[in-house]
């Protein structure tokens, strides 16, 4: 049987070798097309069990904290060399009394925490307690193996505190909730939301530069004296540990 | 049978009661407040006693739990007052067992103790006269009122059962 020409060619083109050829080309121009699209994703596949994973992530994240850590212990040098320069009083880091709380009452009418640390320990009254996220509270009253830690939140309970941008003063009062009212000494506070408050260089009762909170609210024209909601950075509810300075400096 | 149940009295009273003030479990808590305990212990002890042993357990009872408290602020003015009241009620009503009527004996209690507290603490502290009427101040009066409200019934109730049994 006759066929076309055409027909004939095209037979001949795919059981010949050309087909090879062929392909091939289809293959390479779809893979520099592509930019070699579907070997990376191959590729990436096949690698994915070896790749390094979380805890390489970790490591990293170890090393940061290392160089971290470092940094802050010449920074920490720095400031206990300066503060001596200028008499200044200093922060013992190395006397610190970790304690478990063993009962707490952060909410009610009177707003403490029970820790198993006492006078046998040398806790005595008006110490520092710090926790994760800064200062909590004062020694309110030891036993022999217990003491009682009076939360910055508790109603009437006032220290003394500072915003280190503006270098104003201020008493910060507790009112019960997380916020506590600080109460400043001047007539312009100078405060803005979202500076740190923090317990003052000049106070004789508590260590200074503790971290205590965040400003959140300011009324200027309040009277006598401007104050300003603070929001605590160190939550007593959740709080299971605290450290308490033995030396308030 | 009554040895046990004055044993069971005694250890609730001396043991029981002062652990679970001192630990404040979180199980019995709403939002971080605890029930009133003195009044779920009072109540039951004011109604089945006379006016005059009932105000002294109260001033007792007060001394004893504000060595446990940190401010100047005595529970001993209200729960005083409540004695009294509750010991009177107790003389010339013989139906009080009802869970309700507890309840709600608790809650007025409550109430009673947590104004006490409040007042106390506005007069004390002169920064909350100017504040008196926050947020802080409701939220504990009220929850405490709801929760002892919610307690009273069952340890109330049964320690006035032991009472009456003996």
């Amino acid at each position: 049987m006759i066929q076309a020409r055409r027909k004939i060619g095209f037979h001949l083109f795919f059981k010949s070798g050309f087909r090879l050829i062929f392909l091939t080309a289809i293959f390479l121009i779809g893979i520099r097309w592509t930019k070699g699209a579907g070997y990376l994703d191959v590729y990436s596949i096949l690698v994915r069990p070896i790749l390094p994973g979380t805890a390489q992530s970790e490591w990293l994240k170890e090393g940061q904290n290392i160089e971290k850590n470092i940094r802050l212990q010449i920074l920490e040098k720095d400031n206990i060399r300066l503060r001596r320069a200028l008499s200044l009083k200093e922060t013992h880091n190395e006397e610190k009394i970790s304690a478990a709380v063993i009962s707490r009452s952060s909410r009610s009418w009177w707003q403490y925490l029970e820790i198993n640390k006492g006078a046998k320990d040398g806790i005595l009254k008006g110490q520092t307690v710090i926790g994760p996220g800064g200062l909590i509270g004062l020694i309110d009253s030891t036993t022999l193996f217990t003491s009682r830690v009076r939360l910055l939140t508790d109603p009437g309970h006032q220290v003394g505190v500072w915003i280190d941008r503006t270098k104003r003063h201020g008493i910060l009062t507790g009112m019960g909730t997380n916020r506590p009212k600080l109460i400043f000494l001047n007539k312009n506070s100078l405060a803005k939301i979202g500076d740190a408050v923090t317990t003052s260089p000049a106070s004789t009762l508590l260590p200074p530069n503790l971290i205590i909170g965040i400003v959140q609210f300011i009324d200027e024209k309040a009277l006598p004296t401007p104050y300003a909601i603070v929001q605590l950075t160190a939550s007593p509810e959740a709080i299971d540990w605290v450290q308490v300075l033995k030396d308030n400096g | 049978m009554a040895k046990n149940n004055k044993k069971l009295l005694f250890i609730f009273n001396t043991i029981f009661l002062p652990a679970i003030i001192i630990s404040s479990p979180d199980l019995l808590k709403i939002n971080g407040i605890s029930p009133c305990w003195p009044v779920i212990w009072l109540l039951p002890f004011s109604l089945k006693n006379t006016p005059w042993k009932s105000s002294i357990a109260s001033i007792v009872l007060g001394i004893f739990l504000d060595s446990f408290t940190i401010s100047d602020v005595s529970y001993i003015p209200s729960l005083f007052l409540l004695s009294l009241v509750w010991s009177q009620y107790g003389l010339h009503n013989k139906k009080i067992e009802l869970y309700f009527n507890i309840g709600l004996m608790a809650v007025f209690g409550t109430a009673v103790v947590g104004l006490s507290i409040w007042i106390q603490k506005i007069m004390l502290y002169s920064f909350l006269r100017n504040n008196w009427f926050y947020s802080w101040s409701i939220y504990a009066f009220t929850t405490e009122v709801l929760i002892t409200g919610l307690v009273a019934p069952f340890f109330s109730s049964w320690l006035l059962f032991m009472y009456k049994k003996n």
